[in-house]
């Protein structure tokens, strides 16, 4: 239809309403501007959100953002001017609480307006690059306020001030402080530490160096350190109570470095009071809290470590080197167990249980023991007399924990190979004289040695043992195939492998006829189940009973050595003796015999033999008779019998030597070991790997080292390199 | 419903919706208007009103709260998207669309 009007449809373009009003950013502001003084002036139930909500989105949309911002920044500042003026005007203590209240409005006040300016924050900030609205806020109070010249450092101050209070005493308004110092590190933690924190360390540093010069004239040092501990116990609880939890480390760095750090040497070192006055009274409590303190200041662990074992390696050799207890082995060794106790509870504790402390025990321990030579002597003898009579009715567990004690007196000895040959000879002594109180306990110490040295060390020692069961399985033979023997004089014979054993020279000795027969037919017996043997008569470590009657026909039994015995039966054929016709009789070396002569004749209550002349000597013109007056108030008496003894000088002497003279072979198999794998080596090389591998032995002399290497060099397993004098080489 | 459960949106004219609080919420606007700190006349009174908001638009939106509330856990934007020009063509006026979705912090 030609009448038809086309339509155009038009797509208008998506506009935003007309601005009509010229001044309607102005007005829009002025109503936001009004709101936001209402707010300050807590006047804000009468406003409605939505439509201030409405007036910010609408200066945003029509792109007068900037105006609110800036508006914005005017009248809060404004407002922060004015409430600055009031704290200042706060007198005395009312100060932090009118800053406390004010910044507690503020706040409500800027989350206030933060949420009418919700889009201003979201759109027109990120945009343009602004700060937000909260953070804003927080700056301008940081700024107006908190760094105004007269408010800035009152507030510092206050605070101090606060904090010293507390320092000497008194109570504070902890909450107030809290919320203060909260306030600060809302501003941002640069604030908290450049307005509070670094003034805070430098006074609290400051006070504690008086405090602690106050202290130390007049405290001694358990208190000084009791003292300390309760500054710092505070100190952790302020930082709990209302500090910033990252203050914590850097307050108590201070505390330590001022309280303990600089006075530490002067505490350990004070008279009467001091570590070494600790350790001796055995303070376990001052000395825990010690531990505790030093434990947080750099050396502190050390030098009470170094001041313990100073003094230790001091008490320590005076113990080993006093002249008076080397009198008595079992004391000495007996002293050296309770100090070790003694320092092992302390660590324990006080230290607790710390390694580096244990450690610097053992080596001191190490150190002062081997200052003595004849220090392994005295373990064994300790042992030895342990084993014979100390252990009765002990419990095993108690048997144990004196063992192990023992084991760890023995691992501090350096020359451990002349221990086992006093042990050897202990032990043996023990078993002849069937003198152990415990078997278990001495085969429990065997293992114990085995754990610690190796089978090496205990495989004699373990022979021992075995000899004496293997001999009572023979006595138990030997009876069973003669049994015309039950009744005439009982025999008991121990078969000692020689090289089990300790050395003893054959001594000679005539027995009397009864017990001759009846050892050549013990001797017959052996020879003939175990052939290509060859046994000899050790007629020293022997004993015997026999039934004696005296004058008054009073009986006794009595316990004597093979020496007494042949002396006591030649008085069954004779009334009268003299020392030369006994001497020829028996044929018993002079010095045995003198021995054997006094224990009979000489000493009060065994003195069954009466000799004249009677001085206590014996001379080689004495005559022996049968003392028919013995009386004793026992049956069996006990005569002489072989104990062990602490040796004299030249049987120590003797032993010395013997324990170099098996040194020596030991040298040459290590030095041997060590060419053959390494072929070339040169000669301080060689020293520092014998050293090494017979460090468990003993401590080996390098001069005896180089001797050995030369007996090597002559027989010609080693020889020295044609080029450099100092190279050994290995010949196969 | 309780009371104290309730919000009441006011459009431009005064016709009422009483929805629940936790509707309401979903608008970030409104949820700082009911919770802001210092008293504004809302929160006092439970009241929002709106006088820019015609009472059709102020339906949708709060048909808008409720299905959120129920479909926003599994989150299935064709249904957001078709429910939105649903409502742009209802109302013709697209301004208020814009209005709305600020309201809505949708962005």
């Amino acid at each position: 239809m030609s009448n038809q009007k086309k339509r155009n449809f038009q797509i208008e373009a998506f506009k935003h309403r007309v601005v009509v009003d010229p001044k309607y950013a102005e007005k829009t502001w002025k109503i936001l501007e009004h709101a936001i003084h209402e707010i300050y002036n807590h006047n804000a139930s009468g406003l409605s959100f939505e439509e201030l909500y409405r007036n910010a989105y609408n200066m945003v949309l029509h792109k007068f953002g900037e105006k609110l911002y800036s508006g914005l920044v005017t009248t809060m500042t404004a407002h922060l001017k004015e409430i600055s003026k009031s704290i200042e005007a706060a007198q005395g203590d009312l100060f932090l609480e009118e800053l406390n209240r004010k910044w507690n409005d503020h706040n409500k006040a800027l989350q206030m307006i933060r949420d009418i300016l919700m889009y201003m924050d979201r759109t027109y900030i990120p945009n343009s690059r602004k700060t937000p609205v909260y953070e804003l806020g927080l700056n301008l109070w940081r700024d107006n306020i908190i760094h105004s010249g007269k408010i800035q450092s009152r507030l510092l101050s206050t605070l101090l001030e606060l904090v010293h209070r507390e320092r000497t005493g008194e109570v504070i308004d902890r909450g107030l402080m809290r919320n203060t110092i909260k306030m600060l590190m809302d501003l941002g933690s640069s604030v908290y530490q450049d307005d509070f924190e670094k003034p805070f360390l430098e006074v609290s540093a400051e006070f504690y160096k008086v405090e602690s010069q106050k202290f130390i004239e007049c405290c001694d040092c358990g208190d000084y350190l009791k003292k300390a501990e309760i500054r710092l116990n505070e100190e952790i609880e302020r930082i709990a109570h209302y500090l910033d939890v990252k203050s914590e480390a850097k307050i108590t760095n201070v505390v330590e470095k001022e309280m303990i750090a600089n006075h530490m040497t002067r505490l350990v070192h004070m008279e009467n009071s001091g570590l070494v006055n600790m350790l001796l009274d055995d303070k376990y409590e001052d000395l825990g809290r010690m531990y505790n303190l030093f434990k947080r200041v750099p050396n502190g662990l050390s030098m009470i470590r170094d001041v313990m074992t100073s003094h230790l390696r001091e008490t320590g050799k005076q113990l080993v080197t006093d002249a008076e207890s080397s009198k008595d082995p079992v004391e000495f060794v007996q002293r050296l167990l309770d100090e070790r106790d003694k320092y092992d509870k302390i660590i324990c504790q006080a230290f607790s249980n710390a390694k580096t402390f244990q450690n610097a025990l053992n080596s001191s321990f190490e150190y002062f023991i081997n200052l003595n030579s004849r220090s392994p002597e005295f373990i064994s003898l300790f042992v030895d007399d342990k084993l014979r009579k100390g252990l009765k009715g002990v419990s095993e567990e108690d048997v144990e924990i004196i063992l192990d004690k023992v084991m760890m007196l023995f691992r501090y000895l350096q020359e451990k190979d002349v221990f086992e040959k006093y042990y050897k000879q202990h032990l043996a002594k023990r078993l002849l004289s069937g003198k152990t109180v415990s078997d278990d306990a001495e085969r429990s110490l065997i293992v114990k040695l085995k754990t610690e040295c190796g089978y090496q060390f205990t495989s004699k020692l373990e022979g021992m043992f075995t000899d004496m069961k293997t001999s009572q399985d023979t006595m138990q033979g030997f009876y069973a195939n003669h049994p015309e023997l039950a009744e005439g004089p009982t025999l008991v014979v121990q078969v000692l492998t020689t090289g089990s054993w300790p050395t003893q020279p054959t001594i000679t000795c005539n027995l009397p006829t009864e017990m001759a027969a009846l050892c050549e037919k013990f001797r017959s017996h052996y020879l003939g189940t175990h052939t290509g043997r060859r046994l000899s008569w050790q007629t020293n470590m022997g004993t015997a009973d026999i039934k004696a009657t005296f004058g008054k026909g009073q009986k006794h039994e009595l316990n004597v050595s093979t020496y007494q015995m042949c002396v006591l039966m030649l008085f069954n054929n004779a009334d009268r003796l003299s020392y030369k016709e006994i001497e020829q009789a028996t044929e018993i070396p002079a010095s045995d015999l003198k021995r054997c002569l006094q224990s009979m004749a000489c000493v009060k209550g065994k003195n069954v033999l009466r000799k004249e002349p009677m001085s206590k000597d014996i001379g080689t013109d004495d005559a022996f008779f049968v003392n028919d007056k013995f009386t004793s108030k026992f049956y069996k008496v006990k005569i002489g019998t072989v104990v062990a003894q602490k040796e004299s000088e030249p049987e120590k002497l003797e032993t010395r030597q013997r324990v170099e003279e098996d040194r020596k072979p030991q040298i040459e198999a290590a030095i041997v070991r060590i060419m053959k794998s390494r072929r070339v080596l040169d000669h301080n090389n060689v020293i520092a790997e014998v050293t090494k591998q017979l460090q468990s032995r003993f401590l080996a002399n390098p001069t005896e080292i180089k001797k050995r290497i030369e007996s090597l060099i002559e027989r010609e397993f080693l020889e020295r390199d044609s080029d450099d004098r100092k190279l050994y080489r290995y010949l196969a | 419903m309780k009371k104290e459960d309730t919000v009441k949106l006011i459009s431009a004219e005064g016709m009422e919706f009483v929805i629940d609080k936790e509707a309401a919420m979903v608008s970030q606007t409104i949820r700082n208007m009911l919770t802001s700190p210092g008293g504004f006349a809302e929160a006092e009174h439970g009241e929002v009103t709106f006088p820019e908001i015609s009472a059709v638009i102020l339906e949708k939106i709060c048909q808008y709260f409720y299905w959120s509330l129920q479909y926003s856990r599994g989150k299935e934007t064709d249904e957001l998207f078709s429910f939105i020009i649903r409502m742009v063509f209802l109302s013709g006026r697209s301004t208020y669309v814009v209005r709305v979705l600020a309201l809505c912090c949708i962005a």
